[in-house]
């Protein structure tokens, strides 16, 4: 079990050198250099663009925020129980260890947003369970997760390494990878109309965050792909495809309950499609061929996200610094 | 289309996509493709709508859809400026069905919209009385509404324009123009034609006012000053009269520039309750909360820099002031802070040698003295110390400090550095006391004292309206489109802005308010201006040069040499026609002294040569002979950073360098997507911009990436942090020659190694560079790409390398279907599986790109 990735002796990995997984270690030193705090920003100033917003608008934000409030521990829980167990390698962890403090922290920062807007707070924190689509994609992940803890799982079974990679592709590709950015386009579009624009620096952090998670499982699956010949089947192939497309049908109901009617610049419809443009991203990321073939019809990610920004700092708070530095 | 559209008075008609495509089309008038654009965004609009839309928003939608594309085409930014122009024309004129009746409804408006406004006590009553409102009207131009790109015309809507009681918009450009130009011409014997001639200057882009003075020019508050510089004194009075005035210059919309070195330490001794003091430290968390009180409904808030010497005892405690962890009540987080050093640390940190903290308490005339006069003194203090005769002080090595700085602003981009020494031995207006600190934007150079707050009064000359462009059939050999390539300076126009832009400034002297008498006095005597300049690197650009280039960099010394030779001129004119500032006996200038004279001075002080070529051109004699007999202001130039003003001139800021060449801008008005429109016509004309467009937002505007760009290309467009920090150091240096105040010398990095940072921070103060201002980092690490293709499999944190290989060589293969794009950069994970193919069907959606439906089955 040494040799590769996947492990469960406590007492192996209690060293971080040398590193075998230099992505896992560069990807820690990266997220430590990303970390940031809620409260750089100044939410209190989106409130007047708050008031300002269509009912539907600010549905679409309360919506948004009752399923990434709850989800982000969801995340947490996968983590601690499904991935953390059974990975044996010491860099993995030191990046796990931050990831699940960036998860912590993306709900302070949803936090402060659903204490800042004058939004029906109970009505939020109960959405996950009384909205059905929502409920469908929490039971689609809990589902995973409760196959690595409330049944026995062996790691060094091909069935227990399935079961891992199950897990994995559940709340990194799935969760993480569509259903997070799908909910991050659409918060971001409020800043393409001047709306809410310390609330889009807060989501360009999460994304920023949200970019190394993605990046850190899809290595950690291509690497225990690698590993063990055992997975490469074309049965397990065809199952991991079923459960990214299975979530793209689940997100689809949900954005049609986001955007009953439209906001400016988009509809269900839309978003959708954006939806289809991502699970492709994913599946090639995973080596499968893409199954939707649609382009991507929010251009403006571009603007919004695609590019090097360059603040006005008295306007608006710089998201894009690092910190870590030190002397030589 | 079958969805229905919510008018605004309440009727509701069907959606008509004809008469979107029309509009599309009116508003692509002169550009390329004009029938496939409209096709095209009206397809990509349509994806978007929902039944019941408002036709406001549906207008707001089409204006969106068109921005969306500017990443493809910089035609759609003028696209989306002109439906704006458009809805701001229907909201103010009335509707304007016909590009014909644009003339004739903005001349009968204009009188109509200042006598509506003065009986609504948003202007200046004097605009309706002093001026000749028909000939005004008859000067107004609104073809140059053509001029202004989006960011430009939202900037000035949500900035600078003025709107009605209820926020019903009054102004259209040229409206603004002429407004801001009117309030300038007040005190003027024939204010119209005063105004006619500031008018054609600013609406033509050549000059422009600074940002106060546009939004107050003309209005029934004429706070039009820019800057103030204030310092607070070390008792619990004066601290709390500072607290007030930066609410009351705050509400003005002035920037401030705030030194607290004067302050005692923290655990210093307080007499008159017999406890101890808690330093600086807290009371700039109080101005710091200030700031965000007075903050114009909670979306401008105010503008402050806190300036501290570094030999303060709590200099370790202001380091941290930017720091985003830690108790709250020590930080500002809205502040900035920048450091006042002096020459003889750059010294010490040259020798290595050490560095003493104090208690001002015990060292009270540090802060007044500068140059040889102050080394002398602080190691009489050195001594003091060693032999135990100071209550408190601390021993640093001097060079481990300024790594401290330089590590503090690479990882919260403060403090800024600022050298005293440079500043105060460079100073013509030397006779009004030590200047204690710069500004806000470090690029004032003024005294100030308890009774007076420095005010400055800004300006920028657009330099990229400054050019000879060839006559057409003329065109150079080169290779490079005709609209886009320039010949030279056009001197003429040069000179006439310049003076120009001087007496506009001198006017504003008079004609503005202030709440604070302390800066309406120092305002009064000294008369400060500071004339900048911004473009400089569009400038460069379009002579083919590279902003590394010893061309580009003997162009500004040059450029700079002949604004300030006018700048000076013309004041000295003023002087005679209207008197020389009341401060004048006794400055420099009065001893006939030019900004270039004082480049000795500096380097006699320091006892170090001052390392920049010390190259003249014009004839300073006679100039020299002119100021000792008199001149208008106490200063004359400062280069500004120009953030918003820019963005309405648009052009590249300042002296600042294309921050990359394609990148988004955030300001108070939202993001905004930004291409180099140089670069896309020198592109254009190689027939490579199509080819290379995905590539460059892929490499996030990083041309020197893309292997089929030529070399020629590639070195006259490098972005902020491929040019070598030394060029940002040259540039600065070769300007600050003739720059009586100084610079917003913005940086920019690449590199995280220290002591690479020591060396160009000091080469800047070792080759005269008074200020630095912002240091922008590169990221290391950016958000996944959302519109271009990415593969996280295939790409290490740290390959980038590789990531450009597989990326350019997609690019040259294929228009981007996805299986190559796969196939070129390898396959793991499940790509051994033989899948059936994805869902082909009628559910799903077609694409937009007319050019990709053209090729979808499903749309033929």
């Amino acid at each position: 079990m040494t040799q590769t990735i996947l492990g469960t002796g406590i007492q192996e990995g209690l060293l971080l050198k040398p590193v075998r997984y230099p992505w896992a270690y560069e990807l820690y030193n990266q997220a430590v250099a990303n970390t940031w705090f809620p409260h750089e920003v100044q939410l209190g100033e989106d409130l007047a663009d708050f008031k300002k917003m269509s009912d539907e608008e600010r549905h679409a934000l309360t919506f948004l925020m009752s399923y990434f409030n709850p989800n982000e521990l969801l995340v947490n829980k996968a983590l601690a129980f499904g991935v953390y167990p059974y990975v044996g390698a010491a860099e993995a962890h030191l990046y796990l260890a931050k990831q699940m403090w960036e998860e912590a922290n993306h709900v302070m920062a949803f936090e402060y947003v659903l204490e800042t807007f004058p939004i029906d707070r109970r009505q939020a924190y109960e959405a996950h369970v009384n909205v059905p689509s929502m409920v469908a994609k929490e039971k689609f992940e809990v589902h995973y997760i409760r196959r690595m803890t409330e049944q026995t799982l062996d790691i060094g079974t091909t069935e227990g390494k399935r079961d891992f990679v199950r897990n994995l592709v559940a709340y990194n590709i799935v969760l993480e990878g569509i259903w997070f950015y799908s909910g991050f386009m659409v918060a971001l579009s409020f800043r393409q109309r001047n709306l809410l624009r310390n609330f889009a620096s807060l989501v360009d952090w999460v994304v920023r965050d949200e970019s190394l998670h993605l990046k850190f499982g899809i290595n950690l699956i291509l690497t225990v792909l690698d590993e063990n010949p055992d997975l490469r089947t074309e049965e397990f192939a065809a199952e991991i495809k079923q459960m990214i497309v299975d979530g793209v049908t689940m997100e689809e109901q949900y954005n049609r309950d986001l955007l009953p009617r439209g906001v400016l610049g988009m509809n269900a419809d839309y978003i959708n499609q954006y939806v289809r443009y991502l699970a492709d991203r994913r599946l090639e990321e995973l080596g499968f061929a893409p199954h939707y073939n649609v382009t991507n019809p929010a251009k403006w990610m571009a603007t919004a996200n695609d590019t090097l920004q360059l603040v006005n700092f008295f306007e608006s708070t710089n998201t894009s610094y690092e910190v870590d530095a030190r002397a030589r | 289309m079958n969805i229905t559209v919510a008018k605004r008075d309440g009727s509701v008609e069907p959606y008509d996509g004809y008469k979107i495509a029309r509009a599309i089309e009116t508003a692509s008038t002169g550009l390329d493709d004009q029938v496939t654009r409209a096709a095209q965004l009206q397809s990509e609009l349509e994806i978007t709508l929902f039944d019941g839309i408002s036709t406001e928003q549906l207008d707001e939608a089409v204006i969106q859809v068109a921005l969306q594309n500017v990443k493809e085409d910089p035609a759609y930014d003028t696209v989306a400026a002109r439906l704006l122009l458009k809805t701001m024309y229907k909201r103010v004129l009335g509707g304007c069905e016909r590009a014909d009746d644009l003339l004739p409804l903005h001349r009968s408006r204009f009188p109509t919209f200042i006598r509506r406004a003065v009986a609504d006590e948003m202007l200046d009553v004097r605009l309706s009385t002093d001026f000749d409102l028909d000939r005004l009207a008859a000067a107004l131009e609104p073809a140059r509404d053509d001029l202004l790109r989006y960011i430009g015309l939202v900037t000035m809507r949500n900035r600078y324009m003025v709107s009605g009681p209820d926020g019903d918009q009054r102004e259209v450009p040229q409206f603004f123009w002429m407004r801001t130009a009117m309030g300038l011409a007040l005190n003027e014997r024939d204010a119209t034609s005063s105004a006619i001639a500031f008018y054609e200057k600013m609406s033509r882009l050549e000059y422009l006012a600074a940002g106060s003075t546009l939004v107050n020019a003309g209005t029934a508050y004429s706070q039009l000053s820019n800057c103030f510089v204030m310092e607070m004194d070390d008792d619990i009075e004066h601290i709390a009269k500072s607290v007030r005035d930066v609410m009351w210059l705050t509400k003005g919309t002035g920037g401030i520039g705030l030194s607290v070195t004067k302050l005692r330490a923290e655990s210093s001794p307080i007499r008159s309750n017999n406890t101890t003091s808690t330093g600086p430290i807290p009371f700039m968390h109080t101005i710091d909360s200030t700031l965000r009180a007075v903050s114009r409904g909670g979306k401008k808030f105010g503008a402050l820099c806190f300036y501290m010497e570094n030999w303060h005892l709590d200099f370790p405690q202001f380091l941290d002031l930017r720091q985003n962890s830690g108790d709250p009540y020590r930080r500002t987080r809205t502040a900035n802070t920048a450091v006042w050093i002096s020459d003889e640390f750059m010294r010490r940190v040259a020798e290595d040698d050490d560095w003493y903290l104090f208690d001002p308490l015990e060292t009270s005339d540090l802060t007044e003295l500068y140059g040889a006069d102050f080394s002398r003194r602080y190691a009489e203090y050195v001594a003091l110390a060693e032999a135990g005769e100071l209550r408190a002080f601390r021993k640093v090595k001097a060079r481990e400090q300024f790594k401290t700085i330089l590590i503090c602003l690479q990882t919260t981009s403060h403090p800024w550095l600022t050298w005293k020494d440079t500043v105060n031995n460079r100073a013509l207006n030397n006779n009004t006391g030590t200047i204690h600190l710069s500004n806000l934007c470090t690029e004032i150079c003024l005294p100030q004292d308890r009774d007076n707050i420095a005010v400055c009064n800004l300006a920028s000359v657009n330099l990229a309206r400054h050019l000879v462009e060839p006559a057409r059939g003329e065109r150079p050999g080169r290779e490079r489109p005709a609209d886009k390539i320039a010949t030279g300076i056009d001197w003429g126009r040069l000179r006439e802005s310049v003076r120009l832009a001087v007496r506009q400034l001198d006017n504003l002297v008079d004609i503005t308010i202030s709440s604070v008498p302390e800066s309406e006095r120092s305002n009064d005597l000294n008369r400060a201006v500071g004339l900048g300049v911004m473009g400089f690197t569009e400038v460069v650009e379009r002579l083919g040069w590279s902003y590394e280039s010893e061309q580009a960099h003997s162009l500004v010394d040059e450029l700079m040499e002949f604004i300030s030779w006018h700048a000076i001129d013309a004041s000295a004119d003023l002087a005679r026609e209207r008197g020389a500032y009341p401060n004048f006996d006794g400055s420099r200038w009065s001893a006939g002294l030019v900004p270039i004279d004082t480049l000795d001075i500096a380097e006699e002080q320091r006892g170090i040569p001052v390392t920049v070529p010390r190259t003249v051109r014009l004839d300073w004699d006679a100039l020299r002979a002119k100021v000792r007999g008199g001149i208008r202001n106490a200063t004359l130039m400062a280069i500004a950073p120009t953030a918003s003003i820019g963005l309405i001139a648009g052009t590249t800021p300042g002296l600042d360098p294309q921050f990359s060449q394609i990148f988004s801008r955030t300001t108070s008005s939202g993001k905004f997507l930004e291409v180099n429109r140089n670069l896309v016509a020198d592109l254009k004309s190689r027939g490579l911009w199509t080819a290379v467009r995905e590539d460059l937002l892929r490499v996030q505007g990083d041309l020197l990436r893309l292997p089929s760009v030529p070399d020629e290309v590639k070195s006259v467009y490098k972005t902020s942090f491929q040019l070598s920090p030394y060029a940002f150091v040259e540039v600065a240096a070769r300007a600050q020659k003739w720059v009586d105040q100084a610079i917003s010398r913005n940086m920019y990095l690449e590199t995280r190694d220290v002591d690479d940072m020591v060396d160009i921070y000091s080469t800047a103060w070792s080759k005269g560079v008074k200020t630095t201002y912002y240091l922008h980092m590169k990221p290391r690490h950016t958000a996944e790409q959302s519109t271009v293709r990415v593969n996280k499999a295939a790409v290490p944190t740290d390959d980038d390398a590789e990531r450009v290989r597989a990326s350019s060589a997609m690019a040259t293969v294929s228009s981007g279907t996805t299986g190559e794009h796969v196939s070129a950069v390898g396959r793991r994970g499940f790509g051994f599986a033989q899948l059936p193919a994805g869902v082909q069907g009628a559910d799903i959606a077609c694409p937009v790109d007319p050019q990709e439906r053209f090729e979808c089955d499903s749309c033929q």
